[in-house]
Protein backbone atom coordinates (compact mmCIF):
# COMPACT_ATOMS: atom_id res chain seq x y z
CA UNK A 1 0.00 0.00 0.00
CA UNK A 2 1.42 3.22 -0.95
CA UNK A 3 0.08 6.91 -1.04
CA UNK A 4 0.02 8.57 -4.55
CA UNK A 5 -0.96 12.05 -5.84
CA UNK A 6 -4.39 12.04 -7.37
CA UNK A 7 -4.05 14.19 -10.73
CA UNK A 8 -5.99 17.28 -11.64
CA UNK A 9 -5.53 18.39 -15.41
CA UNK A 10 -3.25 21.17 -14.02
CA UNK A 11 -0.83 18.36 -12.38
CA UNK A 12 -0.94 15.63 -14.14
CA UNK A 13 1.94 16.72 -16.80
CA UNK A 14 4.14 17.32 -13.27
CA UNK A 15 3.57 13.25 -11.85
CA UNK A 16 4.02 12.22 -16.14
CA UNK A 17 6.90 13.68 -16.04
CA UNK A 18 8.15 12.00 -12.66
CA UNK A 19 7.02 8.95 -13.84
CA UNK A 20 9.35 9.34 -16.85
CA UNK A 21 12.24 9.94 -14.71
CA UNK A 22 11.88 13.59 -15.39
CA UNK A 23 11.39 16.72 -12.72
CA UNK A 24 9.78 19.41 -14.53
CA UNK A 25 8.50 23.18 -12.53
CA UNK A 26 5.62 24.81 -14.84
CA UNK A 27 7.14 27.82 -16.60
CA UNK A 28 5.44 30.82 -18.61
CA UNK A 29 5.69 30.86 -21.78
CA UNK A 30 5.51 35.03 -22.25
CA UNK A 31 7.66 35.96 -19.46
CA UNK A 32 10.11 33.07 -19.24
CA UNK A 33 10.00 32.97 -14.81
CA UNK A 34 9.16 29.31 -13.32
CA UNK A 35 7.13 28.19 -10.10
CA UNK A 36 5.95 24.97 -8.05
CA UNK A 37 3.32 24.00 -7.45
CA UNK A 38 1.02 25.06 -10.60
CA UNK A 39 -0.93 27.42 -11.35
CA UNK A 40 -3.75 28.10 -14.15
CA UNK A 41 -1.65 31.14 -14.89
CA UNK A 42 1.31 33.33 -14.42
CA UNK A 43 1.72 34.77 -11.25
CA UNK A 44 3.87 37.34 -12.62
CA UNK A 45 2.62 38.37 -15.87
CA UNK A 46 -0.90 36.42 -15.73
CA UNK A 47 -0.02 34.78 -19.18
CA UNK A 48 -2.31 31.64 -20.20
CA UNK A 49 0.78 30.18 -22.47
CA UNK A 50 2.35 28.35 -19.84
CA UNK A 51 4.79 25.01 -20.33
CA UNK A 52 6.87 22.85 -18.16
CA UNK A 53 10.24 22.99 -18.09
CA UNK A 54 12.76 20.22 -17.09
CA UNK A 55 14.98 21.33 -13.97
CA UNK A 56 18.68 20.04 -13.27
CA UNK A 57 17.51 18.22 -9.94
CA UNK A 58 19.73 19.27 -7.85
CA UNK A 59 18.85 21.42 -5.12
CA UNK A 60 19.19 22.10 -1.33
CA UNK A 61 17.38 21.01 1.80
CA UNK A 62 15.79 24.07 2.91
CA UNK A 63 14.26 22.68 5.80
CA UNK A 64 13.58 19.07 7.27
CA UNK A 65 12.10 16.91 9.91
CA UNK A 66 12.19 13.30 10.73
CA UNK A 67 8.99 11.61 11.36
CA UNK A 68 8.67 9.18 14.62
CA UNK A 69 5.12 9.00 14.55
CA UNK A 70 2.79 7.68 12.10
CA UNK A 71 -0.25 9.82 11.37
CA UNK A 72 -1.40 7.79 9.23
CA UNK A 73 -1.54 3.32 8.89
CA UNK A 74 -0.38 3.29 5.72
CA UNK A 75 2.71 4.86 6.81
CA UNK A 76 3.37 2.75 10.26
CA UNK A 77 6.35 0.66 8.68
CA UNK A 78 8.17 3.53 7.13
CA UNK A 79 8.67 5.25 10.66
CA UNK A 80 11.20 6.90 10.88
CA UNK A 81 11.21 8.69 7.74
CA UNK A 82 12.45 12.31 6.39
CA UNK A 83 9.67 14.99 5.31
CA UNK A 84 11.85 17.74 3.33
CA UNK A 85 11.39 20.99 1.68
CA UNK A 86 13.73 20.89 -0.74
CA UNK A 87 14.79 24.22 -3.08
CA UNK A 88 15.80 23.55 -6.46
CA UNK A 89 19.16 25.34 -7.63
CA UNK A 90 16.28 27.01 -10.41
CA UNK A 91 14.80 28.32 -7.39
CA UNK A 92 11.13 26.58 -6.90
CA UNK A 93 10.49 24.21 -3.80
CA UNK A 94 9.30 21.12 -3.37
CA UNK A 95 8.01 18.73 -0.59
CA UNK A 96 9.97 15.55 -0.62
CA UNK A 97 11.40 13.26 0.80
CA UNK A 98 15.37 12.20 1.90
CA UNK A 99 16.76 8.64 0.91
CA UNK A 100 19.92 7.08 0.47
CA UNK A 101 21.23 8.35 4.36
CA UNK A 102 20.27 7.50 7.38
CA UNK A 103 17.29 9.65 8.75
CA UNK A 104 19.43 11.66 11.00
CA UNK A 105 22.36 12.58 8.43
CA UNK A 106 19.51 15.40 7.17
CA UNK A 107 20.36 18.76 7.85
CA UNK A 108 18.81 22.18 6.73
CA UNK A 109 21.46 23.19 3.52
CA UNK A 110 22.53 20.06 3.00
CA UNK A 111 23.27 19.86 -0.90
CA UNK A 112 20.95 17.23 -2.50
CA UNK A 113 19.98 15.14 -5.98
CA UNK A 114 16.64 14.14 -7.42
CA UNK A 115 16.64 10.55 -7.48
CA UNK A 116 13.49 8.97 -8.87
CA UNK A 117 11.55 5.98 -6.95
CA UNK A 118 8.92 3.46 -7.66
CA UNK A 119 6.18 3.64 -4.38
CA UNK A 120 3.62 1.41 -6.54
CA UNK A 121 2.08 0.43 -9.63
CA UNK A 122 3.11 2.83 -12.73
CA UNK A 123 3.93 5.66 -9.72
CA UNK A 124 7.18 6.82 -9.51
CA UNK A 125 8.07 10.14 -7.33
CA UNK A 126 10.73 12.48 -7.36
CA UNK A 127 12.91 11.87 -3.73
CA UNK A 128 16.11 13.53 -3.19
CA UNK A 129 19.60 12.22 -1.80
CA UNK A 130 22.94 13.74 -0.31
CA UNK A 131 25.05 14.84 -3.25
CA UNK B 1 -11.66 51.56 12.43
CA UNK B 2 -13.20 49.60 14.87
CA UNK B 3 -11.42 51.08 18.37
CA UNK B 4 -13.99 50.59 21.00
CA UNK B 5 -16.73 51.01 18.95
CA UNK B 6 -17.66 47.10 19.68
CA UNK B 7 -17.25 44.89 22.92
CA UNK B 8 -17.50 41.00 23.83
CA UNK B 9 -20.09 41.17 26.42
CA UNK B 10 -20.75 37.83 26.98
CA UNK B 11 -18.19 34.17 26.92
CA UNK B 12 -19.61 30.59 27.24
CA UNK B 13 -18.11 27.49 27.19
CA UNK B 14 -18.06 23.55 27.95
CA UNK B 15 -16.17 21.35 29.73
CA UNK B 16 -13.03 19.78 27.85
CA UNK B 17 -12.19 16.37 27.48
CA UNK B 18 -10.55 13.60 25.31
CA UNK B 19 -14.06 12.61 24.43
CA UNK B 20 -17.32 13.61 25.78
CA UNK B 21 -20.39 11.75 24.90
CA UNK B 22 -22.21 14.73 23.11
CA UNK B 23 -22.20 15.94 19.58
CA UNK B 24 -20.56 19.07 18.52
CA UNK B 25 -23.86 20.73 17.90
CA UNK B 26 -24.77 19.82 21.22
CA UNK B 27 -21.41 21.26 22.62
CA UNK B 28 -22.08 24.72 20.27
CA UNK B 29 -25.82 25.19 21.59
CA UNK B 30 -24.36 24.85 25.41
CA UNK B 31 -21.34 27.39 24.91
CA UNK B 32 -23.30 29.80 23.32
CA UNK B 33 -26.54 30.22 25.61
CA UNK B 34 -23.82 30.30 28.10
CA UNK B 35 -22.36 33.59 26.23
CA UNK B 36 -25.23 34.78 26.07
CA UNK B 37 -26.46 34.59 29.35
CA UNK B 38 -23.01 36.09 30.50
CA UNK B 39 -24.15 38.94 28.54
CA UNK B 40 -27.75 39.42 29.79
CA UNK B 41 -28.89 38.54 26.54
CA UNK B 42 -32.06 36.81 24.91
CA UNK B 43 -30.86 34.58 22.26
CA UNK B 44 -34.35 35.04 20.16
CA UNK B 45 -32.35 38.81 19.93
CA UNK B 46 -29.12 37.67 17.97
CA UNK B 47 -29.05 38.32 14.84
CA UNK B 48 -25.68 37.97 13.49
CA UNK B 49 -23.12 34.82 13.09
CA UNK B 50 -19.82 34.72 12.65
CA UNK B 51 -18.02 30.82 12.38
CA UNK B 52 -14.96 28.95 11.28
CA UNK B 53 -15.58 27.90 7.71
CA UNK B 54 -16.48 24.02 7.36
CA UNK B 55 -14.69 21.64 7.65
CA UNK B 56 -12.68 23.76 10.30
CA UNK B 57 -16.33 24.11 12.21
CA UNK B 58 -18.37 21.22 11.68
CA UNK B 59 -21.69 22.99 13.02
CA UNK B 60 -23.98 25.07 10.26
CA UNK B 61 -25.54 28.44 11.18
CA UNK B 62 -28.80 26.65 10.20
CA UNK B 63 -28.63 24.01 13.01
CA UNK B 64 -28.08 26.73 15.43
CA UNK B 65 -30.53 29.34 14.41
CA UNK B 66 -33.31 26.83 15.31
CA UNK B 67 -31.81 25.28 17.98
CA UNK B 68 -31.60 28.68 19.86
CA UNK B 69 -34.92 30.39 18.68
CA UNK B 70 -33.34 33.08 16.54
CA UNK B 71 -36.09 35.13 14.74
CA UNK B 72 -33.41 35.83 12.16
CA UNK B 73 -30.22 36.50 11.44
CA UNK B 74 -29.50 39.57 8.71
CA UNK B 75 -25.39 38.90 8.75
CA UNK B 76 -24.05 35.12 9.19
CA UNK B 77 -20.28 34.76 7.73
CA UNK B 78 -17.51 32.17 7.68
CA UNK B 79 -13.89 32.27 7.50
CA UNK B 80 -11.67 29.92 6.37
CA UNK B 81 -7.96 28.48 6.50
CA UNK B 82 -8.65 27.25 10.30
CA UNK B 83 -6.24 29.51 12.51
CA UNK B 84 -6.32 32.09 10.37
CA UNK B 85 -10.39 32.79 11.37
CA UNK B 86 -9.18 33.50 14.45
CA UNK B 87 -9.18 37.28 14.14
CA UNK B 88 -11.86 37.28 10.87
CA UNK B 89 -14.78 36.49 12.27
CA UNK B 90 -14.04 39.38 14.91
CA UNK B 91 -13.16 41.58 12.15
CA UNK B 92 -16.50 40.75 10.54
CA UNK B 93 -18.72 40.50 13.45
CA UNK B 94 -17.13 44.03 14.27
CA UNK B 95 -17.66 45.31 10.70
CA UNK B 96 -21.53 44.14 10.52
CA UNK B 97 -22.22 45.86 13.73
CA UNK B 98 -20.36 49.03 12.76
CA UNK B 99 -22.51 48.99 9.35
CA UNK B 100 -25.50 48.31 11.08
CA UNK B 101 -26.08 44.79 9.38
CA UNK B 102 -26.25 43.06 13.17
CA UNK B 103 -26.89 44.18 16.49
CA UNK B 104 -26.09 41.02 18.29
CA UNK B 105 -23.50 38.87 17.06
CA UNK B 106 -22.62 35.60 18.29
CA UNK B 107 -18.88 33.60 17.57
CA UNK B 108 -18.43 30.10 18.26
CA UNK B 109 -16.30 27.39 17.44
CA UNK B 110 -17.37 23.66 18.54
CA UNK B 111 -14.93 20.83 18.18
CA UNK B 112 -15.99 16.86 18.57
CA UNK B 113 -12.64 15.02 17.66
CA UNK B 114 -13.18 12.17 19.15
CA UNK B 115 -16.38 11.57 17.03
CA UNK B 116 -15.06 13.50 13.72
CA UNK B 117 -11.51 12.76 13.52
CA UNK B 118 -8.32 13.82 15.19
CA UNK B 119 -6.44 16.31 13.97
CA UNK B 120 -3.13 14.69 14.14
CA UNK B 121 -4.02 11.80 12.26
CA UNK B 122 -4.59 12.00 8.86
CA UNK B 123 -6.55 8.11 8.67
CA UNK B 124 -10.04 7.53 9.09
CA UNK B 125 -10.17 3.44 10.21
CA UNK B 126 -8.35 0.88 8.85
CA UNK B 127 -7.34 1.32 5.42
CA UNK B 128 -6.83 -1.79 3.22
CA UNK B 129 -3.50 -2.87 2.78
CA UNK B 130 -3.94 -4.24 -0.79
CA UNK B 131 -4.96 -0.99 -1.94
CA UNK B 132 -3.49 2.50 -2.69
CA UNK B 133 -4.70 5.65 -0.91
CA UNK B 134 -5.24 8.39 -3.62
CA UNK B 135 -4.58 11.87 -2.21
CA UNK B 136 -7.28 13.55 -4.29
CA UNK B 137 -5.71 17.45 -5.54
CA UNK B 138 -6.68 19.94 -3.23
CA UNK B 139 -4.63 23.07 -2.45
CA UNK B 140 -1.44 21.37 -3.49
CA UNK B 141 -2.01 18.24 -1.15
CA UNK B 142 -1.42 16.38 -3.51
CA UNK B 143 2.19 17.39 -3.78
CA UNK B 144 2.76 17.02 0.25
CA UNK B 145 0.80 13.71 1.27
CA UNK B 146 2.05 10.85 -0.51
CA UNK B 147 5.70 12.30 1.29
CA UNK B 148 4.06 11.34 4.66
CA UNK B 149 3.77 15.01 5.08
CA UNK B 150 0.21 14.80 6.33
CA UNK B 151 -0.74 16.49 9.86
CA UNK B 152 -0.15 20.32 10.76
CA UNK B 153 1.92 18.77 13.58
CA UNK B 154 4.88 17.84 10.79
CA UNK B 155 4.51 20.93 9.19
CA UNK B 156 5.13 23.28 12.43
CA UNK B 157 7.83 20.72 12.67
CA UNK B 158 9.37 22.37 9.23
CA UNK B 159 9.12 25.98 11.28
CA UNK B 160 10.64 25.03 14.32
CA UNK B 161 13.69 22.91 12.34
CA UNK B 162 14.03 25.86 9.72
CA UNK B 163 13.92 28.57 12.69
CA UNK B 164 16.71 26.52 14.44
CA UNK B 165 19.06 26.55 11.39
CA UNK B 166 18.60 29.98 10.79
CA UNK B 167 19.55 31.46 14.10
CA UNK B 168 22.19 28.69 14.59
CA UNK B 169 20.21 27.12 17.94
CA UNK B 170 21.65 23.60 18.61
CA UNK B 171 19.53 20.99 19.84
CA UNK B 172 19.82 21.83 23.22
CA UNK B 173 19.22 25.48 22.86
CA UNK B 174 15.84 24.77 21.45
CA UNK B 175 14.79 21.77 23.80
CA UNK B 176 15.21 24.79 26.61
CA UNK B 177 13.11 26.95 24.41
CA UNK B 178 10.22 24.91 23.28
CA UNK B 179 10.19 23.09 27.04
CA UNK B 180 10.28 26.43 28.67
CA UNK B 181 7.03 27.44 26.81
CA UNK B 182 5.69 24.15 27.74
CA UNK B 183 5.94 23.81 31.40
CA UNK B 184 5.20 27.26 31.53
CA UNK B 185 1.92 26.64 30.42
CA UNK B 186 1.16 23.76 31.98
CA UNK B 187 2.02 25.75 35.53
CA UNK B 188 -0.53 28.12 34.66
CA UNK B 189 -3.17 25.46 33.82
CA UNK B 190 -2.42 23.54 37.16
CA UNK B 191 -4.86 26.89 38.65
CA UNK B 192 -7.33 26.75 35.69
CA UNK B 193 -10.01 23.78 36.89
CA UNK B 194 -11.20 24.06 33.11
CA UNK B 195 -7.88 22.86 31.86
CA UNK B 196 -7.56 19.11 30.94
CA UNK B 197 -4.28 19.50 32.03
CA UNK B 198 -5.03 20.82 35.27
CA UNK B 199 -3.75 18.10 37.59
CA UNK B 200 -1.22 16.49 35.28
CA UNK B 201 2.73 17.75 36.53
CA UNK B 202 4.66 17.99 33.58
CA UNK B 203 8.87 18.20 34.64
CA UNK B 204 11.93 18.60 32.50
CA UNK B 205 12.87 15.11 33.05
CA UNK B 206 9.35 13.99 31.62
CA UNK B 207 9.33 16.70 28.59
CA UNK B 208 12.84 16.00 27.73
CA UNK B 209 11.76 11.74 27.83
CA UNK B 210 9.05 11.93 26.21
CA UNK B 211 9.19 10.57 22.26
CA UNK B 212 9.52 12.79 19.61
CA UNK B 213 6.81 13.34 17.49
CA UNK B 214 8.31 14.77 13.81
CA UNK B 215 11.84 16.35 15.20
CA UNK B 216 12.19 18.52 17.03
CA UNK B 217 8.94 18.34 18.14
CA UNK B 218 8.13 15.81 21.29
CA UNK B 219 5.01 14.87 22.67
CA UNK B 220 4.59 17.69 24.90
CA UNK B 221 5.26 20.63 22.38
CA UNK B 222 2.10 19.83 20.77
CA UNK B 223 -1.85 20.68 21.72
CA UNK B 224 -4.16 18.85 22.93
CA UNK B 225 -6.28 16.74 20.91
CA UNK B 226 -9.97 17.19 22.72
CA UNK B 227 -14.18 17.82 22.32
CA UNK B 228 -15.46 20.89 23.40
CA UNK B 229 -17.13 24.55 22.21
CA UNK B 230 -16.31 28.24 23.13
CA UNK B 231 -18.78 31.04 22.33
CA UNK B 232 -18.39 35.24 22.65
CA UNK B 233 -20.99 37.59 22.17
CA UNK B 234 -20.20 41.12 20.13
CA UNK B 235 -22.30 44.06 20.44
CA UNK B 236 -22.01 47.99 20.00
CA UNK B 237 -19.97 49.53 22.65
CA UNK B 238 -23.17 51.80 23.18
CA UNK B 239 -25.15 48.43 23.78
CA UNK B 240 -21.99 46.67 25.86
CA UNK B 241 -22.07 49.26 28.43
CA UNK B 242 -25.78 49.35 29.10
CA UNK B 243 -25.47 45.15 29.38
CA UNK B 244 -22.47 45.35 31.88
CA UNK B 245 -20.00 47.63 33.45
CA UNK B 246 -17.09 45.29 32.45
CA UNK B 247 -17.56 44.99 28.56
CA UNK B 248 -14.19 43.79 27.00
CA UNK B 249 -13.75 46.48 23.85
CA UNK B 250 -12.30 45.35 20.55
CA UNK B 251 -9.80 47.55 19.53
CA UNK B 252 -8.49 45.96 16.32
CA UNK B 253 -8.83 42.53 14.72
CA UNK B 254 -6.85 41.52 11.26
CA UNK B 255 -7.56 39.15 8.56
CA UNK B 256 -4.73 38.34 6.12
CA UNK B 257 -3.74 36.68 3.15
CA UNK B 258 -0.72 36.78 1.12
CA UNK B 259 0.30 34.46 -2.10
CA UNK B 260 1.84 30.41 -1.11
CA UNK B 261 -0.60 30.04 2.20
CA UNK B 262 -1.68 27.06 -0.11
CA UNK B 263 -0.92 24.94 2.13
CA UNK B 264 -0.26 26.32 5.46
CA UNK B 265 2.40 27.98 3.96
CA UNK B 266 4.29 25.61 2.77
CA UNK B 267 5.82 27.06 -0.10
CA UNK B 268 6.20 31.19 1.35
CA UNK B 269 9.01 32.76 0.21
CA UNK B 270 10.17 32.83 3.82
CA UNK B 271 9.00 29.52 5.92
CA UNK B 272 9.49 32.01 8.39
CA UNK B 273 7.82 34.58 7.43
CA UNK B 274 4.10 33.75 8.19
CA UNK B 275 2.71 36.90 7.58
CA UNK B 276 3.41 39.98 6.14
CA UNK B 277 4.95 42.67 8.79
CA UNK B 278 2.77 45.16 7.85
CA UNK B 279 -0.33 43.03 9.53
CA UNK B 280 0.89 43.39 12.71
CA UNK B 281 1.86 47.29 12.21
CA UNK B 282 -1.81 47.18 11.37
CA UNK B 283 -3.01 45.53 13.79
CA UNK B 284 -1.30 47.96 16.68
CA UNK B 285 -1.98 51.39 14.61
CA UNK B 286 -5.78 50.84 14.07
CA UNK B 287 -5.54 49.67 17.85
CA UNK B 288 -3.79 52.96 19.09
CA UNK B 289 -1.76 50.98 21.70
CA UNK B 290 1.45 50.02 21.33
CA UNK B 291 3.17 46.83 22.40
CA UNK B 292 4.45 48.32 25.90
CA UNK B 293 0.94 48.82 26.42
CA UNK B 294 0.15 44.90 26.10
CA UNK B 295 -0.32 43.38 29.46
CA UNK B 296 -0.74 39.69 28.50
CA UNK B 297 -0.79 37.65 24.91
CA UNK B 298 -2.67 34.19 24.29
CA UNK B 299 -1.22 33.08 21.22
CA UNK B 300 -2.44 30.06 19.51
CA UNK B 301 -0.49 27.09 20.29
CA UNK B 302 -0.87 24.30 18.30
CA UNK B 303 2.59 23.28 19.21
CA UNK B 304 4.79 25.69 21.73
CA UNK B 305 7.03 26.83 18.69
CA UNK B 306 4.24 29.00 17.71
CA UNK B 307 4.16 31.68 21.02
CA UNK B 308 8.15 31.55 20.88
CA UNK B 309 7.28 32.65 16.85
CA UNK B 310 4.69 35.40 17.44
CA UNK B 311 6.32 37.24 20.07
CA UNK B 312 9.00 37.22 17.30
CA UNK B 313 6.19 38.08 14.39
CA UNK B 314 4.12 40.46 16.27
CA UNK B 315 6.88 42.14 17.44
CA UNK B 316 7.53 42.25 21.09
CA UNK B 317 10.98 40.56 20.72
CA UNK B 318 13.24 41.02 17.63
CA UNK B 319 13.86 38.16 15.29
CA UNK B 320 15.85 35.49 16.27
CA UNK B 321 15.68 36.35 19.91
CA UNK B 322 13.01 34.99 21.38
CA UNK B 323 14.21 31.45 21.85
CA UNK B 324 16.63 33.13 24.06
CA UNK B 325 14.28 35.49 25.68
CA UNK B 326 11.49 32.40 26.53
CA UNK B 327 14.19 30.92 28.66
CA UNK B 328 16.22 34.43 29.98
CA UNK B 329 12.59 36.27 30.48
CA UNK B 330 10.25 33.49 30.55
CA UNK B 331 6.42 34.03 29.97
CA UNK B 332 4.76 33.14 33.58
CA UNK B 333 3.57 35.57 35.97
CA UNK B 334 6.38 37.69 36.59
CA UNK B 335 7.82 37.91 33.00
CA UNK B 336 7.15 40.67 30.89
CA UNK B 337 4.73 39.67 28.66
CA UNK B 338 2.35 36.61 30.28
CA UNK B 339 2.08 34.56 27.40
CA UNK B 340 -1.30 31.76 27.61
CA UNK B 341 -2.36 32.45 31.00
CA UNK B 342 -5.04 29.35 31.06
CA UNK B 343 -2.40 26.93 29.86
CA UNK B 344 -3.28 26.99 25.83
CA UNK B 345 -3.98 24.26 23.10
CA UNK B 346 -0.87 22.74 25.01
CA UNK B 347 -2.97 22.24 28.90
CA UNK B 348 -6.00 23.91 28.71
CA UNK B 349 -7.61 22.31 25.85
CA UNK B 350 -7.29 22.68 21.78
CA UNK B 351 -10.50 24.92 20.47
CA UNK B 352 -8.43 26.75 17.42
CA UNK B 353 -7.68 30.22 19.42
CA UNK B 354 -11.25 30.64 20.77
CA UNK B 355 -10.36 29.78 24.17
CA UNK B 356 -7.10 32.59 23.81
CA UNK B 357 -9.92 34.86 23.56
CA UNK B 358 -12.08 34.07 26.08
CA UNK B 359 -9.06 34.26 28.21
CA UNK B 360 -8.56 37.68 27.24
CA UNK B 361 -11.29 38.72 28.13
CA UNK B 362 -11.72 37.08 31.86
CA UNK B 363 -8.16 38.73 32.05
CA UNK B 364 -9.57 42.34 31.01
CA UNK B 365 -12.61 41.69 33.29
CA UNK B 366 -10.01 40.71 36.38
CA UNK B 367 -11.57 37.06 36.52
CA UNK B 368 -9.01 35.29 35.03
CA UNK B 369 -6.93 32.51 37.47
CA UNK B 370 -3.66 33.12 36.57
CA UNK B 371 -4.96 36.69 37.19
CA UNK B 372 -2.32 39.46 35.33
CA UNK B 373 -2.78 42.39 37.69
CA UNK B 374 -4.08 45.49 36.47
CA UNK B 375 -4.57 43.89 32.75
CA UNK B 376 -6.10 46.51 30.32
CA UNK B 377 -4.57 45.24 27.11
CA UNK B 378 -4.71 42.25 25.40
CA UNK B 379 -3.48 40.48 22.41
CA UNK B 380 -5.05 37.32 21.11
CA UNK B 381 -3.13 35.95 18.01
CA UNK B 382 -3.01 32.98 15.66
CA UNK B 383 0.61 32.59 13.63
CA UNK B 384 -0.21 33.38 10.63
CA UNK B 385 -1.48 37.03 11.50
CA UNK B 386 -5.00 37.14 12.43
CA UNK B 387 -5.68 38.32 15.74
CA UNK B 388 -7.22 41.06 17.55
CA UNK B 389 -6.36 43.09 20.57
CA UNK B 390 -9.10 43.99 23.16
CA UNK B 391 -8.53 46.19 26.36
CA UNK B 392 -11.18 47.39 29.23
Amino acid sequence: MAIVPGMTDLTRPYWENANAGRLVTQRCGTCGRGWHPPLPACPHCHSTDLGWQEVGGDGTVYSCTVVRHATHAALADQIPYVIAIVELAEGPRLVTGITGCAPEEVRVGMAVRARFRPVADGVTLPYFEPT
Amino acid sequence: MIRREVAIVGIGQTEYAKALPRDAWDLAIEAVTGALADAGIDPADVDGMCRFAAPFEPVSEPMLVRALGIRELTFFAQSPLGGEALGAVVAHGAAAIMAGLARVVVVYRALSQSKGGRFGRADRGVPDPAVDIVVPEEDNRSFAWPYGLMSPGQLFALWAARYAAVHGLSAEDLTQALGSIALTQRRYAHNNPAAMMRDRKLDWETYRQARMISEPLRLFDLCLENDGACAYVLTSADTARSLRDDPVYVLSATQTLSPYREPMGIYTEDLLTLFPPATAERLFAQAGVTRGDVDVAEFYDATSFMPLRSLESYGFVPDGQAWRYVVDQGTGPDSPLPVNTHGGHLSEAYLHGMNGVLEGVRQLRGTACNQVADAAVALVGAPAGSAMILAR
